[in-house]
Formats: structure tokens, C-alpha cells, sequence
């Protein structure tokens, strides 16, 4: 929505949360340290540094799957999904030291390329237990690059949503070679019972997580609307939607929001054009309809962002019959005015 | 298992040393082109979009070509 592009929309809260990123991963890698000096004094500070940071990025990248499916189940983790981008590029930061390190203590001994030699030094591709696991972290890493350098909003709009989209959920690619990365490490390197601890209950967690929340929504989707004549939808009645809110319906495959306020009903697309957030979830701030995510706006009536900002989503038509609200499942052409429903 | 591993590494290689270039263009003259948008963003901005440009090239060399649609 912007106008011209700013470093990082920051603003007060981002900022808390930031000093909170930097300052939990400071305090981990302290903890970290101690407890391997106190429990393993041999260790050399290489392998320390190595150790920390992995575990260190394994431990984020877990907190960010995590956030995703609790915010669907619980809104007061939403604000941190705001935030999850800059911890996503804090997990890359960690994993690269973890990664440079690596390469530079193992692989940068011969006359070789150091990358070429991550994936020659050991050529038991056919092994289980003496996988050269280094290439499975390599290629995680380099996934993870891409996330992180593309997520600034100018990638998001000059890539296109769809293929941003698809490259940010290569995360799980990344998640699913870094869980054979760090297991197969295991039967080479003495990996600490914490890291795997970590990835066993991390990976429970996640899974079931992502099932409740998708059970969750296919629950919502399923309860919804009734086949009128004509072919709109029968969705709810205006009394059940609160003021300056909205309800989300499924209407064909889409999810509608249907919002009220000064006594009209109004229906758009529930998608927001900036990060695909929920506007449904959202209020009427100032007549617009605000998205809880970042804060775009759009006109209930036309579905457009006011002037001078050019974002336009989907518009449906509504009709009250005997204070129940009917939907025309086919929306119109993004930013089409529709008179409001007076209800 | 030599021989596709040289060609991975050969194309990985190719692909950000084409990637390093074209971001250098991009940051210095480019990008307005591709996005009138950052006609006003400082020049930190485009450090930040660094990597990224590095890494996603080919879609705004795409971009760059291919006349101007409506944004
Ligand atoms: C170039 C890429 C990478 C290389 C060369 C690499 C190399 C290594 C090596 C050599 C170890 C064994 C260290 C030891 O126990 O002494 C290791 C362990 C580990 N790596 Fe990586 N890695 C890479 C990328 C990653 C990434 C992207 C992640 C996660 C985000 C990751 C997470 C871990 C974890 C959690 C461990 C276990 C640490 C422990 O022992 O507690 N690695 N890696
Ligand atoms: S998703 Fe960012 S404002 Fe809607």
C-alpha cells in the first residue's frame, strides 16, 4: 500500500518484538554456552559456535511453524504472525553462521571448493548412517535464503503473490531436510539429546497443530449456507453479524466477508490483497474496512482501497429477504461498486 | 554422482554470478523500471532488496522486458 517503499514497516510494536527476537536469541546462545562449558568442558569453540547456532535456528524455525496454526486457533497469537517475518529472517541469519562455520571448519582444509567440497567430501549418498548430511543442511540453507532475502513487500508485489506465496512455503521442503540433516548428523557427530529432543516434540507439536487448525476451518467451512432458488446463498441472518464487523462465509470455493456498518451490509473477497490477510477478522476503521494484519484498507462499497492507493479486491451482491441475508455466490470484476443492502 | 553434482554446483554458480550482476544494474539503475514505486525509496532500501534481486532475477529481468501492463 505503500507509496514508495520504506526500509521495514516499522512501528512501535515491531519494534518491541524485535528487541525481544534479538534479546531471546542473545540469551540463548548464553545459556547455551554455559551449559556446554559447565557439561562439556573439551568442546572447542568451533564446534560450540556451530552447535549453538544450529540448535539455535532449529529451535525458531519451529516457533514460526508453530505460530501460523495457533494464531487460526487462538487470535491473541496474531500479533506475533505479524512479526514472523522478521524472526524468519533472524532463523536464516542463525542458520547461515551455523552453516559458514561448518564449511569453514570442515571443508576449507584441501584445495577444493569449499561448497564443491561439502558435496564431495563424502560420497556415501547411498548410506543411511553416513549420509554426507551436510548437503541435506546446504540445500535447507539455500532455501532459506531465498525466503529471507524475498521478504521484503517489493518481492511480494514484483514476483507476484502466487509465486511468493509458493516459494515461502518451500519452508517445509526446508523443514523436512533439515529433520534428515540433523538425524542423520546424529549417527556421525555426537549430537546433544537436547537438539533432538527438540526436533521430536517440535515436530509432534507442529503436526498436530496443523491438524486441529485445518480441522477447525473445515469445520467452519462445512457449517455454511443454503441454495435458494435463484441460486444465491441463504448465509445468516443481519441480526447475527455485529456492528462495524463482519462474518466470513464460504460462497462457492471463495471466503466472503459480509461486513456492517451504518446500517448497510456489504460483501467482499475475504482475501487482503497485501499478505492475504483475513479481512473478515477485521473492523470498519474510519469507514474502511481495515485488514488485522498490516492495516490496508478498502472501501466496503466498491472493495478499493481510498485514494491514492490502488488495491481492489472482489465485490458481491446482497439482498435481505425477512432479515436474512442472501449472497450471489459470483462475484463481480475487483473494485465493482455494489449498493450497499440497507438492514 | 561426480558429473551431477558438477552440474548442479556449475548452474547454482552461473545462476548467482548472472544474479550478482544484474542486481548491481538494479540497484543503481534499474529498479525504478521494474517499479516506479521506489523512484522516492532511499538508498538503503536497495541494499536491503539486495540478495533478494540476486536471487529472484530472472522473474524481474522478466519484468524489465516485457512492456508495461497496468500496476
Ligand atoms: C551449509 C549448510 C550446513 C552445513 C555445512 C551444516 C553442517 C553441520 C554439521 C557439520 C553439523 C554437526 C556439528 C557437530 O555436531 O559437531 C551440523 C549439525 C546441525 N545442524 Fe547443520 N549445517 C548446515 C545447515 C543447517 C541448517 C540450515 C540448519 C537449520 C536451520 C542446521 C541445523 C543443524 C542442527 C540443529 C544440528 C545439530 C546441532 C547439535 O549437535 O546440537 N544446519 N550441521
Ligand atoms: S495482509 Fe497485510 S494488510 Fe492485509
Amino acid at each position: 500500500m505503500g507509496l514508495d517503499y520504506t526500509l521495514v514497516l516499522w512501528n512501535k510494536h515491531k519494534k518491541t518484538y524485535d528487541k525481544i527476537i534479538g534479546f531471546g536469541m542473545l540469551l540463548y546462545l548464553l545459556v547455551f554456552i554455559i551449559l556446554t562449558l559447565v557439561l562439556n568442558p573439551e568442546t572447542t569453540a568451533e564446534t560450540m559456535i556451530i552447535r549453538a547456532f544450529g540448535s539455535l535456528a532449529v529451535l525458531m524455525l519451529h516457533i514460526i511453524l508453530i505460530i501460523g496454526p495457533l494464531s487460526r486457533l487462538n487470535p491473541q497469537f496474531l500479533p506475533i504472525l505479524y512479526n514472523r517475518r522478521h524472526l524468519g529472517v533472524s532463523m536464516f541469519l542463525a542458520a547461515l553462521v551455523h552453516g559458514v562455520f561448518s564449511i569453514i571448519q570442515f571443508h576449507t582444509l584441501g584445495n577444493v571448493n569449499p561448497i564443491y567440497a561439502v558435496f564431495t567430501s563424502n560420497m556415501d549418498y547411498g548410506s543411511l548412517t553416513n549420509f554426507p548430511f551436510q548437503v541435506l543442511g546446504f540445500l535447507a540453507l539455500l532455501i532459506l535464503f531465498f525466503m529471507a532475502s524475498t521478504s521484503h513487500d517489493f518481492f511480494l508485489k514484483n514476483l507476484s503473490p502466487k509465486i511468493w506465496k509458493g516459494l515461502h512455503m518451500m519452508v517445509y521442503l526446508a523443514y523436512a531436510l533439515i529433520i534428515m540433516h540433523v538425524f542423520l548428523g546424529a549417527f556421525q557427530q555426537e549430537t546433544s539429546p537436547f537438539t533432538i529432543g527438540i526436533m521430536v516434540i517440535g515436530f509432534m507439536l507442529i503436526t498436530s497443530l496443523h491438524l486441529i487448525s485445518a480441522l477447525k476451518e473445515s469445520k467452519i467451512d462445512g457449517l455454511k449456507s443454503e441454495k435458494a432458488d435463484d441460486g444465491w446463498l441463504k448465509v445468516c441472518g443481519a441480526d447475527e453479524i455485529p456492528n462495524d464487523r463482519a462474518k466470513i462465509f464460504t460462497v462457492g470455493k471463495e471466503r466472503v466477508a459480509i461486513f456492517k456498518y451504518d446500517g448497510k451490509l456489504s460483501a467482499i473477497h475475504n482475501v487482503c490483497k497485501h499478505q492475504g490477510g483475513p479481512l473478515g477478522e477485521g473492523k470498519i476503521v474510519d469507514g474502511c474496512i481495515t485488514c488485522p494484519w498490516h492495516g490496508y484498507q478498502y472501501l466496503p462499497q466498491n472493495g478499493q482501497s481510498p485514494p491514492p492507493f490502488t488495491e481492489k479486491v472482489v465485490t458481491y451482491g446482497l439482498r435481505l429477504d425477512e432479515g436474512m441475508i442472501y449472497i450471489n455466490p459470483d462475484g463481480f470484476e475487483e473494485g465493482t461498486e455494489v449498493e450497499p443492502v440497507k438492514c | 554422482m561426480e558429473a551431477v553434482i558438477t552440474v548442479f554446483l556449475t548452474i547454482l554458480g552461473i545462476y548467482f554470478s548472472l544474479g550478482l550482476l544484474f542486481g548491481l544494474y538494479f540497484i543503481f539503475l534499474g529498479a525504478t523500471k521494474v517499479d516506479p514505486f521506489m523512484t522516492d525509496s532511499k538508498k538503503k532500501v536497495r541494499l536491503l532488496l539486495f540478495p533478494g534481486v540476486v536471487a529472484t532475477w530472472p522473474f524481474l529481468v522478466g519484468k524489465l522486458i516485457k512492456p508495461k501492463t497496468l500496476n
